[in-house]
Order: structure tokens, then sequence, then C-alpha cells
């Protein structure tokens, strides 16, 4: 049985149908890519997904169903995500939204935070010490800067922060929405070297990564699914989608030309 | 400078704050006044003009915490020894502290965790309330209805948030505005809480036999009774400010964070929104609460225009004034908004006016406050990098 699974998931809101009838699994371990041009409905499916959109049709995690759940209890069962425009919480500090991801995991609450402190402040320093060791995967300079709020962090950086803050949740699958967008190439090749160590450090994570610089696709893809109007319209690997007529329409707006000789360049972008 | 070297300066700088404080506020004749007001001035342009000065001070007291606390404790317990001579300002102190004590559970709901409450003074209501009704009409012993009136607000609170925990920002603010004015008119026009007369005659606190109204004798020196209510008012403020301290610099207050400022990666990261909400909520109004009932065993009596909405608006230009989110700053709020209109007799009227302008200032110019929030350090010492592992990428 997959790890994940949507059998005909629809998201409608009004006349619009933004995700259509979808079926999808994640196999555990494996990193599903997701292409499609804008408006695609790719970012409403994890919404979907994750609860904060209501949806039709089954999401199955673990065994067990997704559907109609809230999205803190989705977490729970643990699923991360990252968000297309990072949600981090600026003027926090950077371990900050690192611990915040732990808080499925935490033990001690309001009474223990009045009169048990010492408890609180050895989970506390495990936690930071756990966050350092998940920031220090991508860039050392990000805990030394551990109490600067994140807000004083380039791009880059706050997107590794968003990944640790999801990591540090344990989920058994990780949601990643265009975690290269705003990025240079440099950056982008980073990027992807961060989620080869990701994949190295967790090996039986799946992820989903939803993104529109195919080299990253192609980089750390197992499988890719191609989304558009809402539909899948193709599924394969890397290859086998790209060289697909109906995702090259889709990103192209006309059928490709046969000469081609790289698909990969040719959707990039 | 070695260590006791700073120590000693930080405890100057302290003493030379409190004198001024306690001549500013004792001060009669024009000469005295003007100098004191003159000294705080130049005082506070030294302050902004030379960085490095200011740099150096608090990063003093920065380094030397306890020794500081300690010092503020003294001073905090010998104002009413200074302050002997005038049961006014006793009081005004007193006053002060209940509201760093409603300051800080208002500060939870808006400040920490953007739960926007505008009825601060109705919650406090239901506390001195509760407090009138059970000493005064059922005859229940006053340190029992003390500790009874913050329930009240706590339930009260619950009961009427409960149904708007989905609701947005702006909405739970003039939900909260109407209880406010709710309470007000329930309190004036029902019988049994005494109407626009409100309720009197209720029993002070006693320790161990000793009535709150004796005058006490320490030290060789009579005080006036008011300075029981002193001690123990700034017994319940430090109290809470710790408590409220331990509850931020906890799980609970990152998490608390997290919801005001994102509440969908809150969610996303496994936060159970509305129930947190509800938990700012009720912590807060606990110690709201708590001020009202205080309030209501240190002047004896209720009555509705006490509770109106003017003084919510008081403790909304405390929290601005101090720092939103801002621990320190409740108390720094607390010591200036309240004995300021007191002592600059010609601003009472206008104080309504005062309030709503250091709120409208306070938002334009230094929207983080006087005293701002600091990163959450959990009150550790050591820094970022002694949490790194061993080795790790570049």
């Amino acid at each position: 049985m997959s790890l994940f699974t949507t059998r005909a998931l629809t998201v409608r809101f009004g006349g619009l149908t933004a995700v259509d009838q979808v079926d999808l699994r994640v196999e555990e371990g494996e990193t599903l890519g997701l292409i499609g041009p804008n408006g695609s409905g790719k970012t409403t499916f994890f919404n979907a997904v994750t609860g904060l959109v209501p949806a039709a049709g089954e999401v199955w995690f673990r065994g067990g169903p997704l559907q109609g759940l809230e999205p803190h209890v989705i977490c729970r069962r643990g699923i991360a995500r990252t968000f297309q425009a990072s949600r981090l919480c600026l003027n926090q500090s950077v371990f900050d939204n690192v611990l915040i991801g732990m808080h499925t995991r935490v033990r001690s609450g309001v009474w223990d935070a009045l009169v048990r402190r010492r408890r609180v402040l050895a989970e506390v320093r495990h936690a930071l010490a756990e966050a350092a060791h998940l920031l220090s995967l991508f860039n050392a300079e990000l805990v030394e800067r551990g109490f600067e709020p994140v807000g004083a962090l380039p791009q880059i950086d706050r997107r590794r922060v968003e990944i640790c803050r999801a990591l540090a949740a344990h989920p058994r699958l990780l949601l990643l929405d265009e975690p290269s967008a705003g990025m240079n190439p440099e950056e982008t090749l980073e990027l992807m070297k961060d989620l080869q160590i990701v994949r190295g450090e967790m090996p039986g994570l799946s992820v989903i990564i939803i993104e529109h610089d195919m080299f990253v696709i192609e980089g750390v893809s197992h499988r890719v699914v191609a989304f558009n109007y809402g539909r899948k319209i193709a599924e394969g690997t890397f290859s086998e989608v790209a060289r697909n007529e109906e995702v090259r329409e889709a990103y192209l707006g006309r059928a490709a030309d046969a000469g081609e000789a790289a698909p990969a360049a040719s959707l990039g972008g | 400078m070695n260590a006791i070297g700073s120590v000693l300066a930080v405890w100057a700088v302290e003493l030379v704050l409190f004198a001024l404080v306690v001549a500013a506020l004792l001060a009669e004749r024009p000469l005295a006044l003007g100098t004191t007001i003159g000294a705080i001035a130049a005082l506070a342009v030294l302050a902004r003009t030379s960085s490095r000065l200011w740099d150096w001070v608090t990063a003093a007291f920065r380094a030397h915490r306890a020794a500081a606390l300690a010092g503020a404790a003294v001073l905090a317990l010998a104002l009413p020894f200074f302050l002997r001579a005038s049961p006014y300002w006793t009081f005004v102190a007193t006053l002060a502290l209940v509201y760093v004590t409603i300051g800080q559970g208002l500060n939870l709901q808006i400040g920490t965790t953007g739960v926007i409450n505008l009825a601060g003074a109705a919650f406090a209501g239901l506390g001195g309330y509760t407090v009138g009704l059970l000493t005064v009409r059922l005859g229940v012993t006053p340190w029992l209805a003390f500790l009874t009136g913050p329930l009240v607000a706590v339930i009260v609170g619950a009961l009427l948030f409960i149904p708007i925990l989905k609701v947005r920002g702006h909405y739970l603010a003039l939900v909260t505005i109407a209880f406010g004015f709710i309470f007000n008119i329930l309190m004036n026009n029902l019988e049994f809480t005494g109407g626009p007369q409100g309720i009197k005659n209720i029993p002070t606190l006693r320790l161990f036999g000793y009535a709150f109204t004796t005058a006490p004798e320490l030290f060789g020196m009579k005080l006036p009774y008011h300075a029981n209510f002193y001690f123990a008012a700034l017994a319940m403020a430090a109290l809470v400010t710790w408590l409220t301290w331990r509850l931020y610099n906890s799980w609970t207050g990152l998490t608390l964070n997290t919801v005001r400022d994102d509440e969908i990666a809150a969610k996303c990261s496994g936060v159970s929104v509305a129930r947190y909400k509800l938990l700012a909520f009720s912590i807060g109004n606990f110690s709201i609460g708590l001020g009202g009932a205080f309030y209501a065993v240190m002047v004896g009596f209720v009555s509705p225009p006490d509770f109106d909405f003017g003084y919510s608006l008081v403790m909304v230009s405390i929290i601005i004034l101090g720092g939103l989110d801002s621990i320190p700053g409740i108390v720094l709020g607390a010591s200036l908004l309240i004995p300021l209109p007191e002592r600059f007799r010609f601003l009472h009227e206008y104080r309504l006016l005062l309030y709503g302008a250091a709120i409208v200032l306070m938002l334009i110019f230094r929207p983080r406050g006087l005293w701002p929030a600091a990163v959450r350090r959990y009150g550790l010492r050591e820094p970022a990098a002694s949490f790194a592992p061993e080795g790790g990428r570049r």
C-alpha cells in the first residue's frame, strides 16, 4: 500500500474547478516532482491535502483518511509543508521559527511553563540543539545567527529555515511548494544540493515538490506528475513526462518542434 | 570596568532614577519641581544623544540582570517610606501596580497572541463586582472572594469567546467593545449589582487578624494604611509579571507568538489555533480579573463608572506605550501613564485625550513601544553558536 494516495480529489471555488479528480500516489522514500503551468492547481492541491481548503474525494495517508480533518491534526499525522510565499514569522528569531515546527513533539505545557521551569528549559535546550543541527545541514552561519530575527536573512536562507521548520516536525511526507522561487541559478544549485542532503539524512522521507525549475525537478525527483487546469495530465519519469505532448502543449501553448534537443531546456525557465 | 564596578553603576543609575521620580512626585514648590523636571529632561537628552553611554548602561544592566532586579526590588519596597507623608501618592503607586497586573494579562492577549480585547475594564469589573457581591451580599470571606473574582472573569470570558473563536481579528475587537458596554449597562441597571450606586462597604483584607486598613509602623516610621495595599499589590504585580515572563519564555509563548504572526503557518505546524487563542484569552482574563478584584478590596466599593470604556482605553494605551508583547514595557507603561495625569492636575480633565494621543503618537512614531519586546531567548545566557553540533556543512 502506498504511503500517500489521493482518489478523485476535487476542489471547487464556486464555478471554478481548481483541482479536478486527481489520483495520485507517493511511496515511502520517494520524491515526486509536481509540475504544471501557473494556475494549474498545484498549490491548491497542497492546500487540499493539508486541510486548508475543503475538498471532495479521498486522501489516504499511512492507511488512514485525511479528508475533513483540521490542518493541525493532519500535521500530527505526519505531513509538513513549506509555502510558495514563505510563511515565516519575520520578527521572531531563526531558532524560534524552526522550534515551532516541533510543536507536535513537545511534552511540556502551560503548567510546566509556570511551575516546572527546569523541565521546560531542558526540552528547549534539546530542541535548540536539534534546530541547530538541521540548520547546519544547509548553512552553519544560520546557527550563529540563531537568535537574530529571521527577517534579517537573505531569501535563500529564509527558504532553508522554512524547510528546517517542516523537517523539525519529523514528518513522513514533506510538501515543498516552489522552494526555488525567486532564486538565481547559483542559489538554485545550492538549494538542490540542500534537498539532496535532506534525502541523505532522512532516506525514509517522502517528498512532493512543486517546481517550475526543471533542473531542480530532474535533479531530485524519482517520478514526476504534471498538472494542467487542475487535472493530472502525465505521470512517469522526468524524461517520459518531459516528452509528453500534452505537457509540452500546456507549457508552450502548441505542439513542440520534434527537433528539440533537450526537453529540460525547452521546459525550463 | 570590572564586574563589581558595573554592578555598582547599575545600582547607582537605579538610585538616581528613583530619587528623581520621588522628587518629581512630592516636590511642591515650583523651584524644586522645576529643577527635578529639568534634571529628568537633561538625563533623557543625554540618553538619546550619547549612544556610547546608553549602550554601556544597557550592556551593564543586561550583564547583571539579577543584581538590577534585586536593586529595583529594594527600591520598590522602599518607595512607601519615602511617600509616607502622602497617602494619596501611596494610593497612586498602588494603582499603578494594579495596572501592571492587569496590563500583563491584557498584553498576553493583545501583544503576545494578537487577540484584541478592548473590554479590559469590563473583565476587571467582573473581578471587582464578584468580590463586592460575594462579600457584601453573601458574606463570603474577603480572601475567598478575592480569589474567586478572577475565576469569574475567566469563565465569563470563555463563554463570550467560544462562539466567536473562528472570527477574524477586527470582528473580535468589535465584539469585545460591545461586551464592555453590555457589562456597563447591566451593572448600571440590575438591582442586585446595586445599580448606579454600585456596591459599597466591601470588607478589607485581613492577614492573621491584621486588618489592611490599619496604619502600619515599620522601622520606627508610621506609614499610611494605603501602604499595606501597596506591599500586597507589589507582591501581586511581581508574581503575575514573573509568571507571565515564564509563560512567554516557554513553548507556550512561542506558540502564542506564532498564532499572532501567521495562523496558517501555525496550523500547518500542528498548532490548534482556536485552543491557543482561548488559552491566552483565559489566562489574560485571570490577571485582569485579579487586578479588578484587588481594586475592589483596596477602595472598598465598586460602581459602573469605575469600569467603563475609558479605563479599557487606559489599559490599551499602557500596552502600546510600554511595548506590545513586552513584559518590562508594561511595567514602564503603567509607571508612566498612571501617575502622570495625577501629578499634573491640569492634565486630569484631558486624561482621555492624553491616553488617546499617546496611542496615536506611539503607533505612528514608535509602534514597538518605549521598551520593545526582544527576541525570545528563553532566559538562556548561552550564545546561539553554542548549540551548534560538532562539524557541520560549510
